[in-house]
Protein backbone atom coordinates (compact mmCIF):
# COMPACT_ATOMS: atom_id res chain seq x y z
CA UNK A 1 0.00 0.00 0.00
CA UNK A 2 1.44 3.42 -0.80
CA UNK A 3 2.66 5.20 2.13
CA UNK A 4 0.81 8.91 2.38
CA UNK A 5 2.36 11.99 3.53
CA UNK A 6 0.29 13.17 6.70
CA UNK A 7 0.89 16.94 8.13
CA UNK A 8 0.17 17.87 11.97
CA UNK A 9 -3.35 19.59 10.60
CA UNK A 10 -4.79 16.62 8.42
CA UNK A 11 -6.72 15.66 11.58
CA UNK A 12 -7.53 15.89 14.98
CA UNK A 13 -4.60 13.48 16.06
CA UNK A 14 -1.73 12.49 13.71
CA UNK A 15 0.91 9.90 13.77
CA UNK A 16 3.50 11.03 11.62
CA UNK A 17 6.62 8.26 10.69
CA UNK A 18 5.82 6.74 13.78
CA UNK A 19 8.15 3.64 14.74
CA UNK A 20 8.74 1.94 17.73
CA UNK A 21 11.02 -0.74 18.78
CA UNK A 22 11.38 -2.59 22.18
CA UNK A 23 14.94 -3.68 22.37
CA UNK A 24 15.23 -4.96 18.43
CA UNK A 25 11.88 -5.43 18.11
CA UNK A 26 10.00 -3.01 15.94
CA UNK A 27 6.67 -3.32 17.17
CA UNK A 28 5.23 0.01 14.95
CA UNK A 29 7.27 0.75 11.63
CA UNK A 30 7.23 4.21 10.31
CA UNK A 31 2.85 4.30 10.47
CA UNK A 32 1.75 7.59 9.69
CA UNK A 33 -2.05 8.39 10.28
CA UNK A 34 -4.36 10.95 10.71
CA UNK A 35 -7.66 10.73 12.78
CA UNK A 36 -10.90 12.80 11.66
CA UNK A 37 -12.40 15.06 14.08
CA UNK A 38 -16.17 13.00 15.57
CA UNK A 39 -15.67 9.67 13.50
CA UNK A 40 -15.17 6.42 14.65
CA UNK A 41 -11.85 5.19 13.58
CA UNK A 42 -11.54 1.16 14.11
CA UNK A 43 -8.10 -0.37 14.06
CA UNK A 44 -7.71 -4.09 13.28
CA UNK A 45 -4.91 -6.92 13.11
CA UNK A 46 -3.73 -10.12 14.63
CA UNK A 47 -2.79 -10.43 18.06
CA UNK A 48 0.63 -8.90 18.27
CA UNK A 49 0.61 -6.77 15.31
CA UNK A 50 1.38 -3.17 17.54
CA UNK A 51 -2.68 -1.83 17.71
CA UNK A 52 -2.66 -1.36 21.39
CA UNK A 53 0.98 0.30 21.44
CA UNK A 54 -0.09 2.75 18.53
CA UNK A 55 -3.01 3.25 20.94
CA UNK A 56 -1.08 4.50 23.64
CA UNK A 57 1.04 6.39 21.94
CA UNK A 58 -1.63 8.35 21.21
CA UNK A 59 -1.84 9.48 24.92
CA UNK A 60 1.47 9.42 25.39
CA UNK A 61 1.96 6.54 27.51
CA UNK A 62 4.48 5.38 25.14
CA UNK A 63 6.91 7.71 23.79
CA UNK A 64 8.25 6.67 20.19
CA UNK A 65 11.35 5.34 19.20
CA UNK A 66 11.10 7.92 16.25
CA UNK A 67 8.26 9.77 14.36
CA UNK A 68 5.39 12.06 16.22
CA UNK A 69 1.84 12.51 17.75
CA UNK A 70 0.41 15.39 17.20
CA UNK A 71 -3.22 16.26 18.81
CA UNK A 72 -5.04 19.46 17.26
CA UNK A 73 -2.17 20.50 15.54
CA UNK A 74 0.71 20.50 18.89
CA UNK A 75 3.62 17.84 19.04
CA UNK A 76 2.65 16.02 22.02
CA UNK A 77 4.96 13.29 22.00
CA UNK A 78 7.77 15.13 23.32
CA UNK A 79 6.35 17.22 26.01
CA UNK A 80 7.14 16.69 29.72
CA UNK A 81 4.84 14.23 32.49
CA UNK A 82 3.97 17.71 33.80
CA UNK A 83 2.38 19.39 30.81
CA UNK A 84 0.29 15.88 29.87
CA UNK A 85 -2.03 16.21 32.04
CA UNK A 86 -4.16 18.96 30.74
CA UNK A 87 -3.99 16.75 27.15
CA UNK A 88 -4.84 13.74 28.68
CA UNK A 89 -7.76 15.35 30.77
CA UNK A 90 -9.73 15.88 26.92
CA UNK A 91 -8.94 11.96 26.41
CA UNK A 92 -11.20 8.67 27.95
CA UNK A 93 -9.57 5.70 27.73
CA UNK A 94 -11.04 2.14 27.95
CA UNK A 95 -8.63 -0.82 28.86
CA UNK A 96 -9.08 -4.05 27.87
CA UNK A 97 -9.66 -5.37 31.41
CA UNK A 98 -11.03 -1.95 32.64
CA UNK A 99 -8.61 -1.23 35.18
CA UNK A 100 -10.70 -0.12 37.50
CA UNK A 101 -8.93 0.79 40.92
CA UNK A 102 -10.36 -2.37 42.85
CA UNK A 103 -9.73 -0.36 46.16
CA UNK A 104 -12.00 2.22 45.41
CA UNK A 105 -16.17 1.76 44.69
CA UNK A 106 -17.68 1.99 41.36
CA UNK A 107 -18.70 5.66 42.44
CA UNK A 108 -15.12 6.66 43.95
CA UNK A 109 -13.69 5.11 40.48
CA UNK A 110 -15.85 7.91 38.40
CA UNK A 111 -15.27 10.43 40.46
CA UNK A 112 -11.64 9.97 40.51
CA UNK A 113 -10.60 12.09 37.64
CA UNK A 114 -12.83 14.44 38.64
CA UNK A 115 -11.09 15.13 42.06
CA UNK A 116 -8.09 14.63 41.05
CA UNK A 117 -8.23 17.97 38.15
CA UNK A 118 -11.26 20.00 40.33
CA UNK A 119 -11.70 21.70 43.91
CA UNK A 120 -15.28 19.60 44.56
CA UNK A 121 -17.40 21.66 46.92
CA UNK A 122 -20.91 20.18 45.25
CA UNK A 123 -21.06 16.57 46.67
CA UNK A 124 -24.52 16.57 45.56
CA UNK A 125 -23.34 17.66 41.76
CA UNK A 126 -21.00 15.42 42.01
CA UNK A 127 -23.60 12.34 42.67
CA UNK A 128 -25.88 13.28 40.02
CA UNK A 129 -22.72 13.58 37.82
CA UNK A 130 -22.07 9.62 38.89
CA UNK A 131 -25.33 8.72 38.48
CA UNK A 132 -25.99 10.08 34.99
CA UNK A 133 -22.76 8.77 33.67
CA UNK A 134 -23.72 5.37 35.06
CA UNK A 135 -26.95 5.51 33.28
CA UNK A 136 -25.61 5.94 29.75
CA UNK A 137 -23.38 2.75 30.56
CA UNK A 138 -26.80 0.94 31.98
CA UNK A 139 -24.99 0.89 35.36
CA UNK A 140 -26.99 3.15 37.71
CA UNK A 141 -27.45 1.59 40.72
CA UNK A 142 -24.13 0.13 40.93
CA UNK A 143 -22.09 3.46 43.00
CA UNK A 144 -21.42 0.92 45.92
CA UNK A 145 -20.14 -1.92 44.55
CA UNK A 146 -16.91 -2.73 43.73
CA UNK A 147 -14.84 -3.97 41.08
CA UNK A 148 -14.40 -7.36 42.06
CA UNK A 149 -18.14 -7.92 42.30
CA UNK A 150 -18.71 -6.98 38.81
CA UNK A 151 -18.37 -9.23 35.69
CA UNK A 152 -16.73 -8.24 32.88
CA UNK A 153 -18.82 -6.80 30.83
CA UNK A 154 -19.63 -4.54 34.02
CA UNK A 155 -16.26 -3.55 34.46
CA UNK A 156 -16.10 -2.51 30.74
CA UNK A 157 -18.76 -0.27 31.13
CA UNK A 158 -17.77 1.04 34.10
CA UNK A 159 -14.44 1.78 32.73
CA UNK A 160 -16.61 3.62 29.77
CA UNK A 161 -18.15 5.72 32.67
CA UNK A 162 -14.79 6.91 33.99
CA UNK A 163 -13.46 7.49 31.01
CA UNK A 164 -16.15 9.74 29.87
CA UNK A 165 -16.38 11.25 33.54
CA UNK A 166 -14.05 14.58 32.26
CA UNK A 167 -16.44 14.75 29.02
CA UNK A 168 -13.49 14.22 26.41
CA UNK A 169 -13.28 15.14 23.17
CA UNK A 170 -11.96 11.66 22.49
CA UNK A 171 -12.31 7.84 23.60
CA UNK A 172 -9.87 5.17 22.87
CA UNK A 173 -11.45 1.63 23.42
CA UNK A 174 -8.69 -1.14 23.71
CA UNK A 175 -10.37 -4.47 22.67
CA UNK A 176 -13.96 -3.25 24.19
CA UNK A 177 -15.38 -6.62 23.09
CA UNK A 178 -12.91 -8.89 23.82
CA UNK A 179 -13.70 -11.56 26.23
CA UNK A 180 -17.38 -10.80 26.50
CA UNK A 181 -20.28 -13.19 25.53
CA UNK A 182 -22.21 -12.23 22.02
CA UNK A 183 -25.11 -10.01 23.57
CA UNK A 184 -22.88 -8.22 25.71
CA UNK A 185 -20.17 -7.47 22.92
CA UNK A 186 -23.28 -6.22 21.33
CA UNK A 187 -23.85 -4.06 24.45
CA UNK A 188 -20.94 -2.59 24.10
CA UNK A 189 -21.02 -1.95 20.39
CA UNK A 190 -24.15 0.35 20.89
CA UNK A 191 -23.04 2.23 23.55
CA UNK A 192 -19.57 3.37 21.93
CA UNK A 193 -22.47 4.17 18.81
CA UNK A 194 -24.56 5.80 21.55
CA UNK A 195 -21.64 7.57 22.71
CA UNK A 196 -20.36 8.95 19.24
CA UNK A 197 -23.84 10.21 18.86
CA UNK A 198 -24.80 11.82 21.77
CA UNK A 199 -21.53 13.36 22.72
CA UNK A 200 -20.43 13.71 19.67
CA UNK A 201 -17.13 12.25 20.30
CA UNK A 202 -14.18 11.23 18.54
CA UNK A 203 -13.51 7.51 18.76
CA UNK A 204 -10.89 5.21 18.41
CA UNK A 205 -11.21 1.81 18.67
CA UNK A 206 -8.79 -1.01 18.64
CA UNK A 207 -10.14 -4.87 18.27
CA UNK A 208 -9.69 -8.10 16.23
CA UNK A 209 -13.56 -8.62 16.55
CA UNK A 210 -15.00 -7.83 12.75
CA UNK A 211 -19.17 -7.82 14.09
CA UNK A 212 -18.38 -5.49 15.90
CA UNK A 213 -15.47 -3.58 13.65
CA UNK A 214 -18.26 -3.21 10.78
CA UNK A 215 -20.88 -2.05 13.34
CA UNK A 216 -19.31 1.00 14.69
CA UNK A 217 -16.89 1.96 12.07
CA UNK A 218 -16.55 4.93 10.05
CA UNK A 219 -13.44 3.99 8.97
CA UNK A 220 -11.21 0.65 9.65
CA UNK A 221 -7.56 0.75 9.24
CA UNK A 222 -5.37 -3.12 9.66
CA UNK A 223 -2.44 -3.45 11.06
CA UNK A 224 0.22 -6.20 10.20
CA UNK A 225 3.58 -6.51 11.70
CA UNK A 226 3.72 -2.69 12.67
CA UNK A 227 2.52 -1.38 9.01
CA UNK A 228 -0.87 -0.72 8.00
CA UNK A 229 -1.96 -2.70 5.18
CA UNK A 230 -5.34 -1.64 4.81
CA UNK A 231 -7.35 1.52 5.32
CA UNK A 232 -11.36 2.54 3.97
CA UNK A 233 -14.30 2.35 5.36
CA UNK A 234 -16.05 -1.31 5.77
CA UNK A 235 -17.17 -1.80 2.32
CA UNK A 236 -13.74 -1.38 1.33
CA UNK A 237 -12.13 -3.10 3.96
CA UNK A 238 -14.45 -6.22 3.07
CA UNK A 239 -13.57 -6.33 -0.83
CA UNK A 240 -9.35 -5.43 -0.23
CA UNK A 241 -7.51 -7.24 -2.44
CA UNK A 242 -4.69 -8.26 -0.29
CA UNK A 243 -4.69 -11.88 1.61
CA UNK A 244 -3.63 -11.26 4.66
CA UNK A 245 -6.70 -8.86 4.88
CA UNK A 246 -9.44 -11.20 3.10
CA UNK A 247 -7.66 -14.15 5.75
CA UNK A 248 -8.28 -11.87 8.96
CA UNK A 249 -11.70 -10.43 8.08
CA UNK A 250 -13.22 -14.37 7.39
CA UNK A 251 -11.20 -16.10 10.18
CA UNK A 252 -9.40 -18.16 7.71
CA UNK A 253 -6.21 -19.73 8.45
CA UNK A 254 -3.14 -18.57 5.84
CA UNK A 255 -1.17 -21.13 3.82
CA UNK A 256 2.18 -20.11 5.91
CA UNK A 257 0.42 -21.43 9.24
CA UNK A 258 -0.48 -24.32 7.96
CA UNK A 259 2.04 -25.19 6.73
CA UNK A 260 4.55 -24.59 10.50
CA UNK A 261 1.10 -27.18 11.69
CA UNK A 262 2.16 -29.58 8.91
CA UNK A 263 5.92 -28.74 10.30
CA UNK A 264 4.95 -30.43 13.59
CA UNK A 265 4.54 -34.04 12.72
CA UNK A 266 2.52 -35.94 11.62
CA UNK A 267 -0.92 -36.96 13.52
CA UNK A 268 0.49 -40.14 14.67
CA UNK A 269 3.16 -39.04 15.56
CA UNK A 270 1.54 -36.17 17.83
CA UNK A 271 -0.35 -38.71 19.37
CA UNK A 272 1.63 -39.21 23.02
CA UNK A 273 0.41 -41.00 25.52
CA UNK A 274 1.43 -40.38 29.05
CA UNK A 275 3.06 -43.53 29.30
CA UNK A 276 5.50 -42.58 27.08
CA UNK A 277 7.00 -40.28 28.95
CA UNK A 278 7.62 -43.72 31.97
CA UNK B 1 30.75 -15.55 30.11
CA UNK B 2 32.59 -12.17 29.52
CA UNK B 3 29.05 -10.76 27.57
CA UNK B 4 26.84 -12.18 30.41
CA UNK B 5 29.06 -10.37 32.93
CA UNK B 6 29.25 -7.13 30.78
CA UNK B 7 25.32 -7.31 30.20
CA UNK B 8 24.76 -7.61 33.88
CA UNK B 9 26.67 -5.00 34.70
CA UNK B 10 25.17 -2.64 31.93
CA UNK B 11 21.63 -3.89 33.07
CA UNK B 12 22.75 -2.58 37.31
CA UNK B 13 23.53 0.81 36.18
CA UNK B 14 20.63 1.10 34.15
CA UNK B 15 18.46 -0.08 37.16
CA UNK B 16 20.82 2.42 39.16
CA UNK B 17 20.16 5.28 37.00
CA UNK B 18 16.39 4.25 36.71
CA UNK B 19 16.10 4.12 41.12
CA UNK B 20 17.84 7.34 41.35
CA UNK B 21 15.62 9.09 38.65
CA UNK B 22 12.40 7.49 40.16
CA UNK B 23 13.80 8.91 43.50
CA UNK B 24 13.92 12.44 42.43
CA UNK B 25 10.81 12.14 41.11
CA UNK B 26 9.24 10.96 43.90
CA UNK B 27 11.21 13.35 46.32
CA UNK B 28 9.71 16.37 43.86
CA UNK B 29 6.30 14.61 44.40
CA UNK B 30 6.52 14.78 47.75
CA UNK B 31 7.56 18.39 47.85
CA UNK B 32 4.43 18.86 46.32
CA UNK B 33 2.03 17.01 48.19
CA UNK B 34 3.40 18.61 51.46
CA UNK B 35 1.72 21.42 49.97
CA UNK B 36 -1.34 20.55 48.91
CA UNK B 37 -4.04 19.81 51.63
CA UNK B 38 -6.03 18.01 49.43
CA UNK B 39 -4.07 15.26 49.16
CA UNK B 40 -3.49 14.78 52.51
CA UNK B 41 -6.36 12.25 53.17
CA UNK B 42 -3.85 9.54 51.26
CA UNK B 43 -1.22 10.61 53.39
CA UNK B 44 -3.56 9.56 56.56
CA UNK B 45 -4.69 6.36 54.79
CA UNK B 46 -1.42 4.83 54.57
CA UNK B 47 0.10 6.45 58.04
CA UNK B 48 -2.97 4.14 59.06
CA UNK B 49 -1.85 0.80 57.04
CA UNK B 50 1.75 1.31 57.12
CA UNK B 51 2.40 3.18 60.79
CA UNK B 52 -0.41 1.65 62.86
CA UNK B 53 -0.79 -1.48 61.93
CA UNK B 54 2.39 -2.02 62.29
CA UNK B 55 2.99 -1.17 65.89
CA UNK B 56 2.24 -4.76 67.60
CA UNK B 57 4.69 -6.48 65.62
CA UNK B 58 7.39 -3.89 65.87
CA UNK B 59 6.81 -3.95 69.24
CA UNK B 60 6.50 -7.97 70.11
CA UNK B 61 9.89 -7.57 68.22
CA UNK B 62 11.42 -5.14 70.11
CA UNK B 63 10.60 -7.08 73.54
CA UNK B 64 11.79 -10.47 71.84
CA UNK B 65 15.14 -8.85 71.49
CA UNK B 66 15.59 -7.03 74.98
CA UNK B 67 14.56 -10.14 76.33
CA UNK B 68 16.66 -13.21 74.69
CA UNK B 69 19.72 -10.46 75.10
CA UNK B 70 19.07 -10.49 79.06
CA UNK B 71 19.02 -14.19 78.64
CA UNK B 72 22.27 -14.35 76.76
CA UNK B 73 24.57 -11.71 78.35
CA UNK B 74 23.90 -12.71 81.98
CA UNK B 75 25.83 -15.59 82.05
CA UNK B 76 28.99 -13.58 80.72
CA UNK B 77 28.40 -10.93 82.89
CA UNK B 78 27.50 -13.37 86.20
CA UNK B 79 30.59 -15.31 85.82
CA UNK B 80 32.57 -11.79 86.10
CA UNK B 81 30.64 -10.38 89.02
CA UNK B 82 29.39 -7.50 86.24
CA UNK B 83 25.55 -8.94 86.49
CA UNK B 84 24.26 -5.62 87.54
CA UNK B 85 25.95 -4.17 84.36
CA UNK B 86 23.45 -6.08 82.20
CA UNK B 87 21.05 -3.20 82.04
CA UNK B 88 23.31 -0.98 79.98
CA UNK B 89 24.48 -3.86 77.90
CA UNK B 90 20.72 -3.91 77.12
CA UNK B 91 19.44 -0.46 76.50
CA UNK B 92 22.66 0.10 74.55
CA UNK B 93 22.49 -2.60 72.55
CA UNK B 94 18.36 -1.85 71.64
CA UNK B 95 18.48 2.10 71.41
CA UNK B 96 21.53 2.42 69.50
CA UNK B 97 21.58 -0.67 66.75
CA UNK B 98 19.02 -4.20 67.26
CA UNK B 99 15.47 -1.56 67.89
CA UNK B 100 16.35 0.35 64.73
CA UNK B 101 17.75 -2.16 62.59
CA UNK B 102 15.33 -5.41 63.69
CA UNK B 103 12.12 -2.86 63.59
CA UNK B 104 13.22 -1.57 60.10
CA UNK B 105 13.56 -5.19 58.86
CA UNK B 106 10.28 -5.96 60.04
CA UNK B 107 8.93 -3.13 58.45
CA UNK B 108 10.46 -4.60 54.95
CA UNK B 109 8.65 -7.66 55.42
CA UNK B 110 5.39 -6.40 56.32
CA UNK B 111 5.40 -3.12 55.05
CA UNK B 112 7.64 -3.52 51.87
CA UNK B 113 6.27 -6.75 50.98
CA UNK B 114 2.67 -5.21 50.69
CA UNK B 115 3.53 -2.27 48.83
CA UNK B 116 5.28 -4.07 46.19
CA UNK B 117 2.65 -6.63 45.86
CA UNK B 118 0.08 -3.98 45.75
CA UNK B 119 1.67 -1.74 43.26
CA UNK B 120 3.02 -4.69 41.41
CA UNK B 121 -0.95 -6.04 40.89
CA UNK B 122 -1.89 -2.32 39.87
CA UNK B 123 0.90 -2.13 37.22
CA UNK B 124 0.01 -5.54 36.15
CA UNK B 125 -3.37 -4.77 35.32
CA UNK B 126 -2.51 -1.37 33.90
CA UNK B 127 -4.14 0.50 37.36
CA UNK B 128 -1.18 2.45 37.38
CA UNK B 129 -1.27 3.40 33.36
CA UNK B 130 -5.01 4.09 34.01
CA UNK B 131 -4.30 6.89 36.74
CA UNK B 132 -1.77 7.91 34.29
CA UNK B 133 -4.30 8.33 31.41
CA UNK B 134 -6.55 10.88 33.59
CA UNK B 135 -3.40 13.61 33.95
CA UNK B 136 -2.60 12.27 37.39
CA UNK B 137 1.13 11.77 37.91
CA UNK B 138 0.76 8.34 39.50
CA UNK B 139 4.19 8.77 41.38
CA UNK B 140 2.20 11.96 43.15
CA UNK B 141 -0.45 9.46 43.67
CA UNK B 142 0.56 6.80 44.50
CA UNK B 143 4.32 6.84 45.74
CA UNK B 144 4.71 10.28 47.37
CA UNK B 145 2.12 9.02 50.02
CA UNK B 146 3.30 5.62 50.58
CA UNK B 147 6.92 7.03 51.12
CA UNK B 148 5.98 9.92 53.19
CA UNK B 149 4.22 7.76 55.76
CA UNK B 150 6.99 4.94 55.88
CA UNK B 151 9.48 7.77 56.16
CA UNK B 152 7.18 9.79 58.92
CA UNK B 153 6.65 6.94 61.13
CA UNK B 154 9.67 5.05 61.58
CA UNK B 155 11.41 6.70 63.78
CA UNK B 156 8.47 6.67 66.23
CA UNK B 157 8.21 2.73 65.09
CA UNK B 158 11.70 2.54 66.16
CA UNK B 159 10.74 4.21 69.87
CA UNK B 160 8.01 1.69 70.35
CA UNK B 161 10.56 -0.88 69.48
CA UNK B 162 12.84 0.76 71.79
CA UNK B 163 10.65 0.95 74.70
CA UNK B 164 9.57 -2.95 74.66
CA UNK B 165 13.38 -3.67 74.17
CA UNK B 166 14.37 -1.58 77.29
CA UNK B 167 10.65 -3.06 79.21
CA UNK B 168 11.79 -6.62 78.31
CA UNK B 169 15.52 -6.68 78.84
CA UNK B 170 13.81 -5.18 82.48
CA UNK B 171 11.68 -7.55 83.10
CA UNK B 172 13.93 -10.58 82.54
CA UNK B 173 16.70 -9.22 84.60
CA UNK B 174 15.12 -8.03 87.69
CA UNK B 175 11.89 -10.03 87.70
CA UNK B 176 13.49 -13.12 86.07
CA UNK B 177 16.91 -13.14 87.24
CA UNK B 178 16.41 -10.99 90.36
CA UNK B 179 19.17 -8.28 89.46
CA UNK B 180 18.90 -5.20 91.96
CA UNK B 181 16.47 -2.82 89.92
CA UNK B 182 17.87 0.12 91.16
CA UNK B 183 22.01 -0.89 89.71
CA UNK B 184 20.05 -1.74 86.80
CA UNK B 185 18.79 1.57 86.11
CA UNK B 186 21.62 3.87 87.58
CA UNK B 187 24.49 1.88 84.71
CA UNK B 188 22.04 1.88 82.21
CA UNK B 189 21.52 6.00 82.60
CA UNK B 190 25.32 6.35 83.01
CA UNK B 191 25.97 3.84 80.02
CA UNK B 192 23.04 5.02 77.83
CA UNK B 193 23.39 8.91 76.26
CA UNK B 194 20.69 11.18 74.37
CA UNK B 195 22.87 11.18 71.80
CA UNK B 196 22.62 6.64 71.39
CA UNK B 197 18.79 7.43 71.58
CA UNK B 198 18.47 10.03 69.34
CA UNK B 199 21.02 8.55 66.47
CA UNK B 200 18.61 5.40 66.85
CA UNK B 201 15.49 7.41 66.29
CA UNK B 202 17.66 8.87 63.46
CA UNK B 203 18.28 5.90 61.15
CA UNK B 204 14.43 5.45 61.13
CA UNK B 205 13.81 8.35 58.50
CA UNK B 206 16.57 6.69 56.53
CA UNK B 207 15.61 3.48 57.21
CA UNK B 208 11.68 4.07 56.19
CA UNK B 209 12.75 6.29 52.88
CA UNK B 210 14.42 3.61 51.48
CA UNK B 211 12.06 0.14 52.50
CA UNK B 212 9.32 2.56 51.10
CA UNK B 213 11.20 3.33 47.68
CA UNK B 214 12.80 0.33 46.73
CA UNK B 215 9.34 -1.44 47.50
CA UNK B 216 7.74 0.81 45.25
CA UNK B 217 10.29 1.07 42.64
CA UNK B 218 9.75 -2.47 42.35
CA UNK B 219 6.44 -2.67 42.10
CA UNK B 220 5.95 0.19 39.88
CA UNK B 221 8.42 -1.94 37.56
CA UNK B 222 7.35 -5.56 38.30
CA UNK B 223 7.47 -8.07 34.92
CA UNK B 224 4.07 -9.13 33.82
CA UNK B 225 1.77 -11.78 35.52
CA UNK B 226 2.17 -13.54 38.68
CA UNK B 227 5.02 -14.44 38.92
CA UNK B 228 6.27 -11.42 37.93
CA UNK B 229 4.72 -10.07 41.26
CA UNK B 230 6.56 -12.51 43.27
CA UNK B 231 9.66 -11.75 41.78
CA UNK B 232 9.41 -8.38 42.67
CA UNK B 233 8.20 -8.80 46.56
CA UNK B 234 11.38 -10.99 46.35
CA UNK B 235 13.77 -8.17 44.87
CA UNK B 236 12.12 -5.77 47.04
CA UNK B 237 12.18 -7.50 49.92
CA UNK B 238 16.06 -8.60 49.86
CA UNK B 239 17.17 -5.27 48.11
CA UNK B 240 15.31 -3.35 51.68
CA UNK B 241 17.23 -5.73 53.94
CA UNK B 242 20.58 -5.25 52.24
CA UNK B 243 20.00 -1.46 52.27
CA UNK B 244 19.13 -1.45 55.65
CA UNK B 245 22.16 -3.29 56.92
CA UNK B 246 23.98 -0.59 54.37
CA UNK B 247 22.84 2.37 55.62
CA UNK B 248 23.52 1.12 59.70
CA UNK B 249 26.58 0.63 58.58
CA UNK B 250 26.92 4.06 56.90
CA UNK B 251 25.74 5.40 60.11
CA UNK B 252 28.29 4.06 62.38
CA UNK B 253 30.98 5.00 60.78
CA UNK B 254 30.02 8.69 60.01
CA UNK B 255 27.67 9.07 63.66
CA UNK B 256 31.14 7.64 65.23
CA UNK B 257 33.10 10.48 63.42
CA UNK B 258 30.45 13.19 64.29
CA UNK B 259 30.60 12.01 67.88
CA UNK B 260 34.72 11.93 68.04
CA UNK B 261 34.28 15.67 66.30
CA UNK B 262 32.21 17.15 69.38
CA UNK B 263 33.40 14.96 71.89
CA UNK B 264 35.33 17.59 73.54
CA UNK B 265 32.96 20.40 73.47
CA UNK B 266 30.17 18.11 74.44
CA UNK B 267 29.55 19.57 77.74
CA UNK B 268 29.09 23.03 75.71
CA UNK B 269 26.14 21.70 73.84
Amino acid sequence: MPRKIVQPEDGLIVAQNLTKQFGDRVILDNISLAVEKGKTTVIIGPSGCGKTVFMKHLIVLERPTEGSVYFKGKRIDDKEERHLAHIRTQFGFCFQMGALFDSLTVYENIIFPVEQHYKVTDYKALADMVKQKLAMVGMDGFQNYYPASLSGGQKKRVSLARAIALNPEVILYDEPTTGLDPITSDVINELVIKLKRELAVTSIVVTHDMNSAYKIADRIIMFHQGRIIADGNADEIRNHPHDVVQQFIHGRVGEAELAALRLGGTKFETQFLPEDFE
Amino acid sequence: MIETLGQKTIDSVVNLGNFSRFTAKTYGAMAQTLFKPRTYPLIWAQMYTIGVQSVPVVMATGAFVGMILAIQAYGQLASMGLEERLGVLINIAVVKELGPVLAAVMLAGRVGGALTAELGTMNVTEQIAAVQSMGTNPIRYLVAPRVLACLLLTPFLIIYADLLGILGGYVISVVQLKINAGAYWNYSAIGVEMWDICTGILKGFFFGGAIALISCYKGFNCREGAQGVGEACTEAFVGCFISILALNYIFAVVLDAVYKTFWPVRSLL
